[in-house]
């Protein structure tokens, strides 16, 4: 007979001599002298099968209480002759907890998918009228053509190589990284099983992966759209849409969370935890941020944005009530976004969860305090569209940093984040001259950046996911809790968003300048692109004022 | 000119990186780093960017 030891003897041994204590009640008086711990009790078959199970009656008389609901007659059993075995208890724990894990990361991955409709409106309530249908059709069409991209080849190179996911079952068919040797150590530098989820990867926990990492590489994608709104022209954008899916976010994101080169900065050179981003600062709006600079820089400022002295003019968007309505939907999302990369809720640390969800719900709070103060103190009114920006860029912040840093860090870096947000929308327009409709350069962009530095700052070395992060034993720890290491494995994760992804996205963008060509021409962008690139207007009973002259 | 702007971007990000083959003290990768990042940002704001301004629409 299989019999399994369980340790709670401490447990019983509480609850046999009758003490009993409820959450705020008054603490018992302490016993005179401690009782004997109770000896562990063997569990038998026999046990298992004498668990009682709710009468016909009483199943009959229904629940209102929710007592009898999910019993032991709940259990699969394995044979019908021997009946409920503890083979058959354990098998069902084991699979509870696997599912628990698969339905948060599952939900919470729908949560992330919603942030598209958030983008979508805070995009085209910040531009013009006139190119409400095609800033709304690229928002749209993104997903789509992000999805196909990273179904075909992008998975695989993100996560072909990452191996088994304990979180997510522990099955391996993701298990082909290719890796060069440098300075005596392996670096990993992109997947090569995933494509098309064929093969071993048709497999059920994959599955969960790959939803909730198409999530967020069509996250990163969308940043782009916002930058380069309101002149790019439509086949354009899907090309460069596509190949940003299939190849920039998947390869960084690779050396970040697939196994890759920045992920074994900890165990090959002793650099902290290696490079740690726990949802994505960098790995998604740092991705977005930098393609979207170089974007803005290839395809230029819309027409009558700039003065010939080269001082900007202001063109307001054409909806700001939807524009902040979008930013609320992207906060509801990133309670799918940080807290769901835990990639599960049971065993492993996962309960963090409440910790990463108010770490989140904080910093985005003090962004939109830190950039709404910053505008009116220097403009004298509290900018509605920078306050929002300011939201976005404390929960990009927060990010990487959520799974690692207490409360009181996460607020520091939401409102640092809500200034810096402010200060670098005016330095891309006032001194690099460029043009960026959203902001979306200084919101993920530089923030992305500030959060993946903030991480190797302020990360407390309290959290313990499994007991381990990127191989490496113990908890993730910033420089002003012990580690300066982590932070130059978070610097050289910069490094590599500015340096490598940048060059990268401007190369692959260079070429379909050149054989495509990004920009529509001048007459259409007066005109507005609803009517010459999409065939229809966004608001077609509306009467469109003519553009006011700008001043020259 | 765009060119020569990616390479020296493209210079910053192999400096860092090969900075944990370099030296194996935390301080100086950390100096290496930080020059790789400057030498990045130098590349895009001050070569990359230029460039591309010379035939600004705005100054046309």
């Amino acid at each position: 007979m299989k019999k399994v030891l369980l340790a709670f003897s401490i447990t019983w041994g509480l609850a046999l001599a009758g003490v009993v204590v409820h959450a705020q009640a008054p603490a018992p008086e302490p016993a005179a002298a401690a009782p004997a711990a109770a000896a562990p009790v063997p569990i038998t078959d026999a046990d298992i099968k004498n668990a009682p199970t709710p009468k016909p009656e009483e199943k009959a008389a229904g629940d209102p209480a929710g007592t009898i609901t999910g019993n032991p007659a709940d259990i699969p059993v394995g044979d019908m002759k021997k009946g409920l075995t503890i083979q058959d208890v354990v098998g069902a724990v084991g699979q509870n907890l696997i599912a628990t894990n698969f339905v948060w990361t599952l939900v919470t991955g729908f949560l992330v998918m919603f942030m598209q409709a958030g983008f979508a409106i805070v995009e085209t309530g910040l531009a013009r009228a006139k190119n409400a249908n095609h800033t709304m059709m690229m928002n749209f069409m993104v997903y789509g053509v992000g999805m196909l991209a990273y179904w075909l080849i992008g998975f695989a190179i993100q996560e072909g190589g990452v191996g088994a996911v304990a979180n997510l079952g522990g099955t391996a068919p993701l298990s082909s990284e290719y890796a060069i040797t440098l300075f005596g150590k392996s670096w990993g530098l992109f997947g090569q099983k995933g494509m098309m989820l064929g093969g071993a990867t048709y497999d059920v926990g994959v599955m969960v992966m790959f939803l909730f990492q198409m999530v967020f590489m069509d996250t990163a994608l969308t940043i782009v759209t916002g930058t380069a709104a309101e002149r790019w022209k439509y086949s354009a954008f899907l090309i460069s849409s596509f190949v940003m899916g299939a190849f920039t976010y998947p390869i960084f994101a690779n050396w970040a969370w697939g196994g890759g080169w920045l992920a074994t900065l900890g165990s090959n050179y002793g650099l902290g935890h290696g490079y740690a981003d726990f949802a994505g600062s960098g790995v998604v709006h740092s991705v977005g941020g930098v393609t979207a600079l170089a974007m803005a820089i290839i395809i230029g400022p819309r027409i009558g944005k700039f003065k010939r002295d080269g001082t900007p003019n202001a063109i307001p968007g054409h909806d700001i009530t939807i524009v902040l309505l979008g930013c609320f939907i992207l906060a509801f999302g990133w309670f799918g976004f940080n807290p769901g990369s835990t990639l599960g809720a049971a065993a492993n640390g996962n309960l963090r969860i409440s910790s990463v969800a108010v770490n989140t719900m904080l910093a985005g709070m003090a962004g939109s305090f830190g950039a709404m103060y910053y505008m009116w103190m220097r403009y004298g009114k509290p900018d509605a569209s920078m306050t929002g920006n300011g939201f976005l860029a404390g929960l990009v912040a927060i990010t990487a940093p959520s799974g690692f840093v207490n409360p009181m860090a996460s607020v520091i870096i939401g409102v640092i984040a809500g200034v810096l947000c402010a200060l670098s929308c005016e330095f891309v327009e006032r001194v690099l001259k460029l043009d960026d409709v959203v902001g979306a350069i200084s919101v993920h962009g530089t923030n992305g950046i500030w959060g993946v530095i903030s991480l190797g700052l302020f990360a407390d070395g309290k959290s313990n996911y499994g007991g381990a992060w990127n191989g490496v034993p113990g908890s993730v720890t910033g420089l002003f809790y012990g580690d300066a290491g982590q932070l130059v494995a978070q610097l050289i994760g910069v490094a590599t968003l500015i340096g490598f992804v940048f060059t990268f996205s401007f190369v692959l963008n260079m070429i379909l300048e050149a054989v495509w060509g990004h920009r529509v021409a001048a007459k259409v962008e007066l005109e507005g692109l609803d009517i010459p690139e999409m065939g229809a207007l966004g608001y077609p009973e509306f009467v469109l004022r003519p553009e006011p002259a700008m001043e020259a | 000119m765009a060119l020569v702007g990616l390479a020296v971007t493209f210079a910053g990000f192999l400096l860092a990186a090969f900075s944990v083959g370099i030296t194996s003290s935390n301080t100086g990768r950390l100096g290496l780093v930080l020059v790789g990042i400057v030498v990045s940002l130098v590349g895009i704001m001050g070569v990359i960017n230029p460039a591309y301004q010379k035939n600004a629409v705005w100054k046309k």
